[in-house]
């Protein structure tokens, strides 16, 4: 087949619409954990949804049941139990740890062959049907629509929660709001990247959008776009070069916070250069 | 009418009595200075005038009404913010947050670049308003973070400790700044402080909270030797250097001992010098 006709087939197509969708929430959702500084939460609640996954798939359950129970399971219990930010690291790894201690049960216990236990790891973007193209999409889609209405409060909360407090916001509800979209877009990224590199996408882009500006809005606006750029990108290579779609995306990821920090660099060499 | 209006306040936060007792009124653009110890219940006064904590006994009216949450006639500058994740953004941007950070929804107020330019011209930030924060002078930072409290022009403004962690200068810049606020808005304005000094030109009156006891008056009726020593339990003196500033002894255990507790949020100690920090945490733990 030439890569057009490749490029044609359904399963790339797919993929196609699925990435766009994942990697425009996740770049959304990705730069307020950049911002609250929730990169471990993020990382944990990924790792617990490998539990949920195999717990499903030992059930004979869609892997994506698991995920999203667990993910979102998790996200709640790190958004009430940690008050301080050193209470939350605590909350955030026994949380983490009793996850993967269930996981490596739940894969023991189920004695089928561990392809699906694999593409929860590492993403199996290829594989996605139209079904799960629609659920994937309209999760992403809901998750964009409930950061762009409470986009300032958000902000406003993940920024200087105690004045935000004293003008009616709670950033209690907004964090743990805040965790459910995190474990709902961790969910629909784990299809693509699987998740280890579920990062790829969630705090990659982000950082280095805000490595690149400081106005949030913009920063969003980059994070997403990033984002999205990584995983056509990817896309495109996974199925020209060949290799994992999830590694392309992440190598492309990588690569865009290399180059924010670089420019930066540059800028604020030339910055000082002007001042001097 | 009063801008804030108590009589015979009582505070109980954790079974414990913060002060009791509260009686006085803040009339509009004056400027009031809190002070007493660490812990003795300076920003739980803030906390009930914003509404987020409620009276024991007694009664506070804010602007002729029960306080609350969210009243956007009444501005805040909280004592610690959330530096790191603030610091990456602008101040123009930071600023903006005062005027819709509140708001749920997609539209936007046509109103707010005018309003927010408006708050940066007059605390004197529109040069610097569109750096990162984080690049920033402790003052600079302070004073955008004075734009974000009165982007409202609010009729009361509440500044917990505004002139910690400054320099010198910096906190003249800032105590001029708050004046300016207060003559061009007409704002009651509220200070918290640890030292009266660097506040006193531009103080009208005084909230002095020890030992669960609240004073309140002029400057000249509360920072008086007879007053302070009764508050406190034992003789203070107050000595007046040749240009007028006010030197008071006798509180040195307090200021040797600035942060004695890392949780200092309603823990009351009374500041007494003779006072050991053992017989507290006694205190602390028959209680």
């Amino acid at each position: 087949m030439t890569l057009s006709e490749l490029l044609g087939t359904s399963f790339v197509q797919h993929a196609f619409y699925a990435v766009t969708a994942v990697a425009l929430a996740a770049g959304a959702v990705g730069y307020f954990v950049v911002l609250r500084r929730q990169a471990f939460a993020a990382h944990a609640v990924g790792h617990v949804g490998f539990a949920g996954a195999a717990g499903a798939v030992w059930l004979g359950l869609s892997p994506i049941t698991g995920l999203l129970v667990f993910c979102l399971g998790a996200g709640l219990l790190i958004g009430l139990g940690g008050a301080s930010l050193e209470e939350s690291d605590a909350v955030v790894g026994v949380t983490l740890t009793a996850a993967l201690g269930l996981g490596v049960l739940f894969i023991s216990l189920y004695s089928g062959y561990a392809n699906a236990t694999y593409s929860i790891l590492f993403g199996q973007i290829l594989g996605v049907t139209w079904g799960d193209v629609g659920l994937v999409a309209s999760l992403s889609l809901g998750v964009l629509i409930v950061v762009s209405f409470t986009y300032r409060p958000l902000l406003f909360v993940s920024v200087d929660p105690q004045t935000a407090a004293a003008r009616g916001l709670s950033p209690r509800s907004l964090s743990l709001l805040f965790m459910a979209l995190l474990a709902i877009t961790t969910v629909v990224a784990i299809q693509i990247v699987g998740v280890l590199l579920v990062f790829s996408l969630l705090v990659a882009p982000a950082a280095a959008a805000e490595v690149l500006t400081s106005r949030p809005l913009r920063a969003v606006a980059l994070a997403m776009g990033f984002a999205v750029s990584s995983a056509w990108l990817g896309l495109f290579f996974g199925v020209w070069v060949g290799g994992p779609v999830s590694f392309w995306i992440t190598a492309f990821a990588s690569l865009s916070y290399l180059v924010a920090r670089v420019v930066s660099r540059t800028r604020v060499v030339r910055g000082r250069r002007v001042l001097a | 009418m009063s801008v804030i209006l108590m009589k015979d306040g009582a505070v109980v936060l954790g079974g414990r009595t913060i002060w009791k007792n509260a009686s006085f009124r803040i009339e509009p653009a004056t400027i009031t200075a809190v002070l007493g110890p660490n812990g003795s219940g300076k920003s739980t006064l803030l906390n009930l005038v914003l509404g987020l904590i409620a009276l024991q006994e007694g009664s506070l009216e804010v602007l002729g009404a029960a306080p609350h949450r969210g009243n956007r006639r009444v501005g805040y500058l909280a004592q610690s913010r959330a530096a790191d994740a603030m610091a990456t953004m602008t101040g123009r941007d930071y600023v903006g947050l005062g005027f819709d950070g509140p708001r749920f929804g997609w539209g936007r107020d046509k109103s707010k670049s005018d309003v927010v330019r408006r708050a940066l011209v007059l605390t004197g930030t529109a040069s610097f308003a569109d750096q990162p924060l984080r690049i920033l002078s402790g003052g600079q930072r302070q004073r955008v973070a004075l734009a974000h409290a009165t982007v409202f022009k609010p009729e009361l403004l509440l500044l917990d400790e505004p002139l910690a962690a400054l320099d010198l200068a910096a906190q003249a810049e800032i105590v001029d700044l708050i004046n300016l606020i207060r003559d061009t808005t007409g704002a009651a304005i509220i200070v918290v402080a640890h030292d009266l000094n660097p506040l006193a030109s531009i103080v009208d009156h005084v909230l002095w909270i020890a030992r669960r006891q609240v004073r309140s008056g002029t400057v000249d009726q509360v920072v008086t030797e007879e007053v302070l020593s009764d508050l406190y339990g034992h003789p203070i003196e107050i000595i007046v250097t040749s240009r007028g500033r006010r030197v008071i002894v006798g509180l040195e255990e307090e200021f040797a001992h600035p942060h004695p507790h890392p949780h200092p949020k309603g823990f009351v100690h009374g500041g007494e010098p003779a006072h050991s920090h053992l017989s507290e945490v006694y205190e602390e733990e028959t209680t």
